[in-house]
């Protein structure tokens, strides 16, 4: 059992200067609460770093270490940091102190490249050699299975995909989880024995070779045990380079994944400006009809009033006409141009005319030719305001300018998206991505090609052993004396090699098992689903959401991987032989609070000693005293001195 | 008193305060001429319900003929304000108030998509 007791930061991201804290020895919770930006990951960086050497940002990338040294810190000359945590392992006290300070002969360090980092490891207070630290280090906390005491909640999900899947990094998982769950210890006890068995076969060869009778066989198995060894080596040789191999495709499956939001970005930011061309186009069309359209928008502007004014005129037009109508008429009739009425049709007799021109206003003459003046000055009016009219289209002018903003403001919408894009987007990231996507292609040719070097060899080796075994039967029967013992042996050999190869199997079929039952006990302990009966777990560790009516759950949100991840760490740490804290970074990532109360009750559960980063909004400190109760342990706080420095402040 | 004038215009100028507006207009409004924002200026003056009046400061940007070869301009103003006896003087006076209503200041072009779009709908 690993177990914290302090750690001491020098000059280390937010925490400038030296600051340490002692966790209670007590089991139980601690809690961190910071706001963002305050140093909750640095935190979690500063175990990382102290316990494995590495320190990762966000994504799972590498953060450089000139980046880490406390910004304050350094305009005032400082180029290094350090992290110092003191240990208890199986009764035994360490301090493991590790520093990155600037490479001999960079005075003036910028880059990642230019530091180095330097560890040494006391135990009991004298310092050990390095080779003896680095031995004791890999017992203590091996770096493959890290990744489940030290992680970052909102990461959690990616491991059940990972688990899922058939790349390289979920098998690199797979085999840290069976780490910490200690099968190595029988799969090298099986291989010792592979390796007696083979001294054995080779002793059955040399003995028959002593026999006159048993010469021939003992020469012919001398030789295939020869060529066995060949084989092997070259197998080993062959499944070495293809570990390595693995190792960097799965590194580069890791980069890639972390880089797929990034090649999705360029592909979306490649798509939007191309949409963004097109709608230029669009617009530039628009704007040609809006000219066009624009020569008589004064019209459209003032359309209702033209029309007002239209039938205002319209109705003078027609007073003036019957004005001058009737003045002509009556004139016509008083000077006896016309003989009878036009209305009536009777002859009009003298009298009758008499009566009209008594009728007639005086000065008719001059008021007439003001009313045909007036009226021919409203009939131009009229004929212009009917042009007008007929020009005026606002509702033609308000769809070309709807259309052409609609299309502008898409492009400005498109165009912050962009922005927003290449914000997140580094200048050389794009390179960067298609370099490793070069180098994924050249990497999966080499490891199909040593796939099939690996199987040729196993067939060669399978061919080997069908041959040795008929001459072991041949000589089975000739054998005598020395031979016979020798024969003895191997067969002890193989029998006990025979059994410990079946009991890694059956090792780790119990192993599944047992974190398939602690996984679902947790995982019931954590969602909020009722209908939800446990987990079931898949060779590779994967684990499968369980319906009370026995069928699986196929599809799983964001958070249900969430919980799952979290039901599978606490399994391993359940049944780990090696067993340590728990560091965790936002452990509730985007679960709700039905679930996030869940898994604050669960929390002591999950390890003896749990340390959790959270803000005070994820998880208020009051809750989690009232969820906790005696089992939360101790309170600080990562208080804001200044954007570039914070301190530890114990509640 | 004041005696109104009794000749009409002959030119018709912009004001040296409107003669941003009027760049900025063109261009915001996709004009093909600044006669043709001057004229939509005058619009947007007669639908706010600007009253007869003349404007001051104006230079001499137009001669009529060229503003208003069809005399449609005129008579349309001499059909909305039939008192008006100076229809060209009122012209000017309306172009300038239109561009000052269209003003938004030095940082902003004139919202002319905002006016077209909010233009009133037929009943």
């Amino acid at each position: 059992m690993l177990r914290i007791k302090t750690i001491h930061m020098k000059n280390f991201g937010a925490f400038k200067g030296d600051q340490s804290f002692d966790l209670p020895d007590e089991e139980g919770v601690s809690i961190f609460y910071g706001e963002n930006m305050r140093g909750k990951t640095t935190l979690l960086n500063a175990f990382r770093f102290a316990l494995i050497g590495k320190i990762i940002g966000r994504g799972r990338r590498q953060v450089s270490f000139h980046d880490m040294i406390n910004w304050e810190a350094r305009s005032e000359g400082e180029r290094s940091f350090e992290v110092r945590i003191d240990l208890m392992h199986a009764g035994a006290e360490y301090r493991l102190t590790r520093t990155c300070k600037p490479k001999k002969g960079t005075p003036d360090p910028a880059v990642h490249d230019d530091y180095v980092t330097e560890y040494f490891l006391e135990r009991g207070g004298h310092i050990l050699s390095p080779q003896q630290a680095e031995l004791e280090l890999e017992r203590i906390l091996p770096e493959q299975i890290s990744r489940f005491f030290l992680f970052d909640g909102e990461l959690l999900q990616e491991y059940e995909d990972l688990m899922h899947s058939e790349s390289d990094i979920g098998r690199k998982i797979s085999s840290a989880i069976e780490r910490i769950l200690g099968l190595p210890t029988l799969t090298k006890s099986r291989d010792s024995l592979k390796a007696a068995l083979d001294r054995a076969e080779a002793n059955v060869a040399l003995a028959a070779q002593g026999d006159q009778k048993t010469r021939e066989y003992g020469n012919q198995l001398q030789s295939l045990v020869d060529e066995r060894d060949i084989l092997t080596k070259d197998l080993f040789r062959q499944e070495s380079e293809l570990d390595e191999l693995r190792g960097r495709k799965a590194a580069i499956e890791d980069d890639m994944r972390r880089r797929e939001r990034m090649g999705a970005l360029f592909d979306k930011r490649d798509r939007l400006n191309e949409e963004i061309d097109a709608l230029k186009q669009h617009v530039d069309e628009r704007i040609e009809e809006v000219k066009i359209a624009m020569n008589s928008a004064w019209s459209a502007v003032i359309r209702t009033r033209l029309k007002a004014a239209v039938d205002e005129h319209r109705k003078r037009e027609n007073e003036l006409q019957s004005l001058v109508n009737r003045a002509q008429i009556l004139r016509e009739l008083a000077d006896g141009d016309e003989q009878s009425c036009p209305t009536c049709l009777q002859t009009v007799t003298e009298e009758a005319q008499e009566i009209i021109r008594a009728q007639l206003p005086t000065g008719d003459e001059k008021a007439s030719s003001e009313a045909q003046r007036e009226l021919a000055s409203v009939r131009r009016r009229l004929d212009a305001l009917d042009e007008q009219l007929a020009k005026a289209n606002p509702e033609a002018l308000r769809q070309i300018w709807r259309s052409l903003e609609t299309r502008k403001l898409e492009i400005y919408a498109k165009q912050g998206e962009i922005e927003e894009i290449e914000r997140q987007l580094s200048s050389d990231a794009e390179d960067e991505l298609r370099g490793l996507r070069r180098e994924y292609d050249s990497v999966f040719r080499q490891i199909t090609a040593l796939e099939t070097g690996v199987a040729e060899t196993g067939e060669k080796l399978e061919e080997n052993a069908n041959y040795r075994d008929k001459i072991q039967k041949s000589l089975d029967k000739l054998a005598g004396g020395e031979t016979d013992l020798a024969i003895k042996r191997r067969d002890y050999t193989s029998r006990v090699h025979a059994l410990f190869a079946a009991s890694v199997d059956t090792y780790r079929e119990q192993l599944r098992h047992r974190v398939e039952a602690d996984a679902s006990r947790f995982f019931q302990q954590l969602t909020t689903e009722p209908e939800y009966a446990g987990l079931r777990i898949n060779d590779s560790y994967g684990l499968t959401i369980v319906h009370r009516d026995g069928s699986d759950i196929p599809v799983r949100s964001a958070g249900a991987e969430h919980v799952v991840a979290l039901s599978l760490v606490a399994a391993l740490q359940n049944n780990a032989q090696l067993r340590g804290p728990i560091v965790v970074d936002s452990p509730f990532g985007r679960l709700d609070g039905g679930h996030r109360a869940n898994i604050v009750e669960t929390l002591p559960d999950m390890a003896d000693q749990v340390i959790v980063l959270v803000y005070e909004e994820e998880l208020p400190p009051a809750r989690a005293r009232e969820a906790l109760k005696g089992r939360l342990r101790a309170e600080w706080t990562l208080e804001r001195q200044s954007a570039r420095h914070t301190e530890l402040v114990k509640q | 008193m004041v005696t109104e004038k009794l000749t009409d215009k002959k030119t018709i100028g912009i004001t040296s305060a409107n003669e941003r507006v009027l760049t900025d207009l063109v261009v915001a409004g996709h004009f093909g001429s600044e006669i043709e924002a001057a004229k939509f200026a005058m619009a947007q003056a007669i639908e706010a319900g600007t009253e007869r009046g003349t404007s001051e400061g104006a230079g001499t940007k137009w001669n009529v003929g060229s503003l208003d070869p069809d005399g449609a301009l005129k008579a349309v103003v001499e059909a909305l304000y039939p008192e008006e006896k100076l229809p060209y003087r009122l012209v000017e006076h309306l172009m300038n108030e239109g561009l000052r209503l269209c003003d938004k200041g030095d940082a902003l072009p004139p919202d002319v998509a905002g006016m077209v779009i909010s233009l009133a709908k037929e009943e």
